[in-house]
C-alpha cells in the first residue's frame, strides 16, 4: 500500500517519450488540415483567396486616377491621394494582419488581440483624417494627357473606376469586350470589370457579416433553448417556428420597403432573417450537451451560466454549424444578388446583383457580357462556399471518418 | 462533539416524469463533520447521486426539485440560497468528483486552461499565478512532469490520470468539503487504490471532509469514518465505521456483508440478497425492505407501517421493526479489520 500513492517514474517517462513525438494539435487545427487535404476545397479556398486579395486591392489594380504621374515637372499619385478611408482601413487591416500572422513571437492570442486593437484603431481614426476630394473627374487625367500636359504616367492595370462614367468617351456606352474595356461597359458607361472587382467587396462582406449576425442570433437563442429547456424552449421553438414559415424573400422585401437598404442595413436584414437554421441545429447539439458529464462537472465547479454556455458548451456544439454558416454566406450573396437583381437592393454601389440588373436594356435588348461575367462570379463564388462547406462536413463527420 | 460543517436534515428530492412523480431520495438525513469522511453506500438507483447532487442544487430541474429538507453548510441553508450566490459555494466550499473520469473533462481545452478557470473563478488571482497554483494542484495529486502535462488535452491523458486531474480541479480552490461520487467506479482496481490513497492523503494535508459515494465496501472500511446505508431512496442505517462493521442492525447492511467476496475464504457460492432494488415508481407498501428481508415472517408491521430511523446503540441509528428480536440472531458479519485486510490484499 505504501507504493501506491506514488507514480513510477520509469513508466511515465516512456510514456512522455512516445507521446512528445507527435505534437499536440488542436482540434480545429486536424480540421483545418483534413479539410486542406480535398481538391475541391483547395480550389474553393484559392478563389474565396483570390476574391480577398482582389477586394483588398481594388483600388490599386483598377483606378481611373493614375498610380504616378509627372505634371510640369513634379510627381505625383492622384491615386493615393483618392483612397477612401475605407480603402485605407482595409490596408490596414491585411498588412496588419499578414505581419502578426507570420511573425512566431507572442502567443497567438496575444497576437489575435493586437490585430483586433489595431482593427477598431484604424476604423475610429481613419474616417477622421483622410478625407478625399469628393468631386473627381477622371476625364481630366485623360483629357490632359491628350492635350499633352502631363510629360508621363502610369496607370493601375485597368485605367478605369467602377464610378468613371466616361463622360468624355460618350460613345463607348454598353460596349461588347474589347481591348480597352476587357469586360465591355454598362449601361452608364462604366467599365464592367472594374465594377466586378469592386464589388468583390460587397460579396464578402455581405457573405461573412450577414451569416455572422445570423450566427450571433442563432446561436443565443438556440443556445438559451436548449441549456434552458422547459417554457424557455417552449417559447423559442414557437418563435423559431413562426420565423421558419414565414417565406424568407416576402420577410426580406417587407424590411427593405421598410428601411431604404444600405449595405448595412442589407446586411442586418439578410442575418435577422436566415438565423432560424442555426437556432434548430445549435438547440439539438445543447441539449445532448447539458447531458454531458463535464458539463455537470463545469456547473459544480461553480462556473457562470454564461461560461458555461460559451465556453464550454459552444466549442463543442460548433462543428455543424460551421458546415452550415459555409453553405450560409453562399445563400446570403445570393440573397442579395436576388434583391439587387430585383432592383430592390443596394443602390449606387457596385454589386454582381446590381451589375446583372442591366444585362437586360430597355427595349428587351439583352447584352450578353453584362449577364455573363457577374452570373459568372456569383456562380464560381457560391460554388467555392459550398465546396468548402462540403470538405468541412466531411472533416466533422466521425462517422465518415471510420471509413476512409 | 464538534458541529458538522454539512448537515442534511429530512431531504426529499421528488422527480416529475410523464408516468408520474418518484422520489428517488425520501427523508434523508446526514452529517459531515470537518475533516472527517461520510461514506453513502447503497445499490444503483438507491438515491446515493441524487442526494449529492441535491446538496449541490445540480439536479436538473425541471424534473426534479427538492420538496423539502435543509442541507445546512456552515449552518446556512444552500436550498434557500439564489442560484448567484450558490455557483460561489459550488467549487470553492463544496467541490465535487464524479464517477467517469473520461468525459468528465472538456475536450476542447487543455488541462490546465479549465483548472485555471476555476481557480481564476474563486481567487483573486492574475493569469500567470492561476497557472502556478494550476501546476502545484497537479503535483499534488501525482501527476508526472505537471508543467508539461498542464497543456495537454484530456484525450491524451489515460482515465486515472484524468481523475487526478479532476481531483486537481476540485482541490485547486482548497474547498471544505469534498463530495466524491464513486470516484474509482471507472477505474482498475490498481488505479482505483492509488486515487482512495492519493484522496486520504489529501484529506489528511487539507483538514478537508469527504463525502464518500460508493458501493464498495472495502473502500467504505479504507476510508470512512461513518457510514450512511441507503436503501431505495431512504437512509436505513447511519453508524461509525467499526460500530457498523462490527455489528451491523439493519438485515439489509447485514445480505450486504454477506455478499461480499472474501479473500483466503474460496469456494461455495457467494450469498445474495433474494429480490431486486425495487422500482421507485411502486415502492413497497412499508418498509420498502420487507418483500427481500429475510426478517420478513408474514408480519403485519413490516407491510403496512414504514419503520423510522432510531437510535438503536450509542449514535448508531437503524430503521428496522425488528432490530431487538433479531439481535441476539447468530449472524456473523465480517469484522472491520478483516475487510481492511481484504481491502488492502489486491494492492
Amino acid at each position: 500500500m505504501t507504493e501506491i500513492g506514488t507514480i513510477t517514474p520509469l513508466g511515465h517517462g516512456e510514456l512522455l517519450a512516445t507521446e512528445s513525438a507527435s505534437s499536440s494539435r488542436s482540434y480545429f487545427r486536424q480540421i483545418v488540415d483534413s479539410v486542406l487535404r480535398r481538391v475541391g476545397a483547395i480550389l474553393g479556398a484559392i478563389w474565396i483567396g483570390t476574391l480577398v486579395l482582389l477586394a483588398v486591392f481594388s483600388p490599386l489594380i483598377a483606378n481611373s486616377h493614375p498610380c504616378l504621374m509627372e505634371k510640369d515637372g513634379h510627381w505625383s499619385s492622384p491615386m493615393l491621394a483618392h483612397l477612401s478611408a475605407g480603402d485605407v482601413i482595409l490596408q490596414t487591416l491585411f498588412w496588419s494582419g499578414a505581419v502578426l500572422y507570420f511573425i512566431p513571437k507572442p502567443r497567438r492570442q496575444t497576437r489575435l488581440i493586437l490585430w483586433i486593437c489595431v482593427s477598431v484603431l484604424a476604423i475610429g481614426i481613419f474616417p477622421f483624417i483622410i478625407n478625399p476630394p469628393t468631386i473627381v473627374e477622371y476625364q481630366i487625367y485623360r483629357e490632359d494627357q491628350q492635350a499633352g500636359k502631363i510629360e508621363k504616367v502610369f496607370y493601375a492595370p485597368i485605367p478605369f473606376s467602377p464610378d468613371d462614367h466616361l463622360f468624355d468617351q460618350m460613345e463607348m456606352r454598353l460596349t461588347a469586350p474589347s481591348r480597352i474595356h476587357w469586360m465591355g461597359t454598362t449601361s452608364d458607361s462604366a467599365d464592367l470589370l472594374s465594377n466586378m472587382i469592386y464589388a468583390t467587396r460587397i460579396a464578402l462582406s455581405i457573405g461573412f457579416i450577414s451569416t455572422g449576425i445570423a450566427l450571433i442570433i442563432g446561436v443565443i437563442i438556440g443556445g438559451l433553448m436548449g441549456y434552458y429547456v422547459g417554457w424557455i424552449d417552449l417559447l423559442g421553438m414557437r418563435l423559431v417556428e413562426i420565423f421558419d414559415a414565414i417565406p424568407t424573400l416576402l420577410l426580406l422585401l417587407c424590411f427593405v420597403a421598410i428601411f431604404t437598404p444600405n449595405l448595412y442595413i442589407m446586411m442586418a436584414i439578410i442575418g435577422a432573417t436566415s438565423w432560424v437554421g442555426y437556432a434548430y441545429f445549435i438547440r439539438a447539439e445543447f441539449l445532448s450537451l447539458r447531458q454531458r458529464d463535464f458539463v455537470q462537472a463545469a456547473r459544480a465547479a461553480g462556473l457562470p451560466v454564461r461560461s458555461i454556455l460559451f465556453r464550454h458548451m459552444l466549442p463543442n456544439g460548433l462543428t455543424p454549424l460551421i458546415v452550415s454558416a459555409s453553405f450560409g454566406v453562399a445563400s446570403a450573396i445570393l440573397v442579395e444578388s436576388t434583391l439587387s437583381f430585383l432592383g430592390i437592393g443596394l443602390v449606387n454601389e457596385a454589386s454582381w446583383g446590381n451589375l446583372l440588373n442591366q444585362a437586360v436594356g430597355e427595349g428587351g435588348t439583352f447584352y450578353w457580357w453584362i449577364a455573363l461575367y457577374p452570373g459568372l462570379a456569383i456562380f464560381l463564388t457560391v460554388f467555392a462556399y459550398n465546396l468548402i462547406g462540403e470538405a468541412l462536413r466531411d472533416a466533422l463527420d466521425p462517422k465518415l471518418q471510420e471509413n476512409k | 462533539m464538534p458541529t458538522p460543517l454539512l448537515e442534511v436534515r429530512d431531504l426529499t428530492v421528488a422527480f416529475d416524469t410523464p408516468r408520474g412523480q418518484i422520489r428517488p431520495v425520501q427523508n434523508v438525513s446526514l452529517s459531515v463533520y470537518p475533516g472527517q469522511t461520510l461514506a453513502v453506500v447503497g445499490e444503483s438507483g438507491c438515491g446515493k447521486s441524487v442526494t449529492a447532487l441535491s446538496i449541490l442544487r445540480l439536479i436538473p430541474s425541471p424534473p426534479g426539485r427538492v420538496l423539502g429538507g435543509q442541507v445546512l453548510f456552515n449552518g446556512k441553508d444552500l436550498l434557500q440560497l439564489s442560484e448567484k450566490q450558490m455557483q460561489s459555494v459550488r467549487g470553492k466550499d463544496i467541490a465535487m468528483i464524479f464517477q467517469e473520469p473520461m468525459t468528465s473533462l472538456n475536450p476542447v481545452f487543455t488541462v490546465g486552461e479549465q483548472i485555471v478557470e476555476a481557480v481564476q473563478l474563486h481567487q483573486n488571482v492574475g493569469t500567470r499565478q492561476a497557472y502556478e497554483i494550476a501546476e502545484q494542484a497537479m503535483q499534488d495529486v501525482g501527476i508526472a512532469d505537471p508543467h508539461k502535462r498542464i497543456h495537454e488535452y484530456p484525450h491524451r491523458l489515460s482515465g486515472g490520470m484524468r481523475q487526478r486531474v479532476m481531483i486537481a480541479m476540485a482541490l485547486s480552490c482548497r474547498p471544505k468539503l469534498l463530495i466524491a461520487d464513486e470516484p474509482t467506479t471507472a477505474l482498475d482496481v490498481t488505479i482505483q487504490a492509488q486515487i482512495l490513497e492519493l484522496l486520504r492523503k489529501l484529506q489528511e494535508e487539507k483538514q478537508m471532509a469527504v463525502m464518500l459515494i460508493t458501493h464498495d465496501l472495502g473502500v467504505v472500511a479504507e476510508n470512512a469514518d461513518a457510514v450512511a446505508v441507503m436503501y431505495a431512496s431512504k437512509v436505513v442505517e447511519y453508524a461509525a465505521v467499526n460500530d457498523l462493521f462490527d455489528s451491523p442492525k439493519h438485515p439489509y447492511t447485514e445480505g450486504l456483508f454477506r455478499a461480499m467476496p472474501r479473500l483466503g475464504r474460496p469456494g461455495g457460492r457467494l450469498q445474495t440478497i433474494a429480490g431486486a432494488v425495487p422500482n421507485p415508481r411502486r415502492f413497497p407498501s412499508g418498509c420498502k425492505f420487507h418483500p427481500r428481508c429475510p426478517r420478513m415472517n408474514g408480519d403485519a408491521l413490516c407491510t403496512q407501517k414504514e419503520p423510522e430511523l432510531r437510535e438503536i446503540a450509542t449514535r448508531h441509528w437503524a430503521s428496522c421493526h425488528h432490530i431487538e428480536n433479531f439481535a441476539a440472531a447468530p449472524i456473523t458479519p465480517p469484522t472491520s479489520d478483516a475487510i481492511r485486510k481484504d481491502a488492502e490484499a489486491p494492492a
